[in-house]
């Protein structure tokens, strides 16, 4: 009691507040645990009469099935070729131009900082359906080639924007004083504000990393067959076709989001700061 | 020849500047290396988006088919079908529900969650990771999770409410038209809502305590504290937080396509549901292009303010 009391205003401040915690917190795990009890569950005790809110007898039969016979380690494997050749494609042009951006004095700098911006904000509706027409021609349909392709439109944009923010962050003054000692401007993007950015690149990739895996929209336009599919396109057509097995739909869910939460798991206080860098500057 | 002589006279050869650098030195010229590193970021802008949004305008223009070359300029008549379809009217009516609700309600939840987290409470750090964790699962896995949790017969809520509270019938909360916007609005919430926390609480955190303890020897209550001085700080972060909120909010599809489909006879249809309906199921490209860029310009105020207030932060 004494503790709670010198740390808040009052008991039922205290009260008040961890009151909401909890309601939150269940608010929040609820959904969670759902999705792995129901993972673990042998079907009887998923459907019907026999159902229960907390397994009796547990199983990794749902993960069997859904990795063995289900082409999930497809969808799997497609998505992380994907989000790693995209996340790759992303840190190389976006430092490269968000070096652009802040160190150099061009024409056009501003109009192209700014249509970059606009062209993140356009919602990825508006782009998908052209993208299907210019794909089918090139033949990129059904192919992870398209998606990867497909994914820049938004990873790129974001990734030199937030890359932005970070180098301005680098004192001017080291790449003055580089400048003057005779450092050519490549060589001030390689030897100086590559290595004081290692976090910022480690931020922008995770997010990369992160914007590619979840994306849905033109993942289920763009590949349609199981060799292409990916893990929110793949996921969602199973679910279509069987939709009853829901044991290893929950179980296919929580493999899919491992990735994105290992991530989060490890990095989140980077990812945090990071993403919250670009809407609080004080 | 004269420059050899002038070459010659010279008492001492200059060193030409960074002459050992090689190739490197052609690239001082700030104007060619700024193109240059920009080159790529260039094709992608006009090849993979300006090009393709351009497209859409030209769709929307015409009776184009999915897979057919030729198609014809049909003016406005897209747009003017769309007017008078009750589809297309009740899909904007839920547009309008589902971003509303949506926006206000994880706004209303994300600021007492920042609020909360931002107690001297226990174990401040581990709650936090908690509450935010939502964002860290695909939206596509939690659409999902949630069809299952409001099945019908086998849904835990049905189970629980059936079982343990008595209830005779089940609710059908994806399949009546009544509250199934709410259950995806609900699903909507759970997802988005940790967005809005973690800006918020970042903002607040760079709240001066300073101005607090002012305000609490002129005697301020908390709810006095809240709204004029944590709010007012804040402003900006809500600002763009609920700017950048609206446009994804309002032209997500993974929900509305996991969880209803549309919803019993189009309830819970949302504008790019329908845009996607009309491609893949009834191949009409150009009305659906028509759809996706009727809201376009109030999208584009938004887009707009966003970006004079992003390109603020890295003072361009």
């Amino acid at each position: 009691m004494e503790v709670v009391e010198k740390r808040f205003k009052s008991l039922g401040a205290a009260l008040l507040t961890y009151l909401v915690l909890a309601l939150l917190c269940v608010w929040t795990l609820g959904p969670l645990y759902w999705v792995l009890a129901t993972s673990f569950k042998y079907d009887k005790e998923i459907y019907g009469a026999e159902a229960t809110l907390v397994p009796r007898e547990f199983t990794w039969k749902n993960y069997t099935t859904i990795l063995f016979e289900k082409p999930f380690p497809n969808f799997f494997f497609n998505s992380v070729r994907i989000a790693l050749v995209t996340t790759s494609a992303s840190i190389l042009f976006g430092t490269l131009g968000a070096y652009a951006f802040i160190y150099l004095r061009f024409p056009g700098q501003n109009l192209m900082a700014r249509s970059m911006i606009v062209t993140y904000l356009i919602p990825p509706v508006l782009l998908a359906f052209p993208l299907f027409a210019l794909f089918n021609k090139l033949d990129l349909i059904d192919s992870i080639y398209g998606l990867m392709l497909a994914h820049l439109t938004f990873t790129v944009p974001f990734c030199t924007w937030m890359l932005m923010s970070y180098f301005k962050t680098v004192p001017r003054e080291l790449h003055e004083a580089a400048l003057v000692d005779g450092c050519t401007r490549l060589g001030t993007l390689f030897r100086i504000i590559f290595p004081l950015s290692g976090p910022a690149i480690a931020v922008v990739t995770l997010f990369s990393f992160t914007l590619s895996w979840n994306e849905f929209l033109y993942a289920i336009m763009f590949t349609q067959n199981k060799w292409s599919q990916t893990i929110t396109s793949g996921l969602s057509s199973l679910m279509v076709e069987d939709i009853f097995f829901w044991g290893q739909m929950m179980a296919g869910s929580v493999l899919a989001s491992l990735p994105t939460v290992i991530i989060y798991f490890f990095f989140q206080r980077l990812m945090i700061k990071g993403l919250v860098v670009g809407a609080v500057k004080a | 020849m004269a420059r050899v002589e002038t070459e010659l006279l010279k008492p001492y050869p200059e060193k030409r500047k960074r002459s050992h650098r090689g190739w490197t030195q052609g690239l001082e010229n700030q104007t060619l290396l700024g193109y240059l590193l920009l080159f790529p970021i260039f094709i992608i802008l006009i090849g993979l988006i300006s090009f393709p949004f351009i497209t859409t305008i030209a769709f929307s223009f015409q009776n184009k088919l999915v897979g057919v070359k030729e198609s014809e300029w049909v003016g406005w008549d897209n747009y003017r079908e769309l007017l008078h379809n009750p589809i297309f009217l009740k899909t904007v009516v839920n547009s309008f529900v589902y971003t509303l609700l949506g926006v206000g309600i994880k706004c209303a939840v994300g600021l007492t969650t920042a609020t909360v987290l931002n107690q001297p409470i226990r174990f401040r750090n581990f709650f936090r990771a908690l509450l935010f964790a939502p964002w860290a699962i695909p939206a596509v896995m939690t659409a999902l999770n949630f069809r299952w949790i409001f099945d019908d017969m086998n849904g835990v809520l049905n189970l629980t409410l059936v079982r343990y509270f008595g209830r005779k019938e089940f609710i059908y909360f994806l399949s009546d038209p009544t509250i199934a916007m709410f259950s995806v609005i609900a699903v909507v919430v759970w997802q988005g809502t940790p967005f809005y926390s973690m800006n918020f609480l970042a903002g607040m955190q760079a709240v001066p305590a300073e101005l607090y303890e002012a305000a609490d020897i002129d005697g301020a209550s908390s709810v006095q504290k809240f709204f004029y001085i944590t709010i007012p700080s804040i402003r900006h972060v809500i600002a763009i937080t609920v700017l950048l909120s609206t446009i994804w909010t309002a032209n997500e599809v993974q929900f509305v396509y996991i969880l209803t489909n549309g919803g019993p006879d189009y309830a819970t249809q949302i504008f790019p549901n329908l845009a996607l309906e009309l491609f893949q199921g009834q191949h009409l490209l150009g009305r659906a292009a028509a759809v996706t860029l009727i809201f376009f310009p109030l999208f584009l105020i938004a887009i707009t303010l966003l970006t004079r207030k992003m390109l603020r932060q890295t003072e361009l």
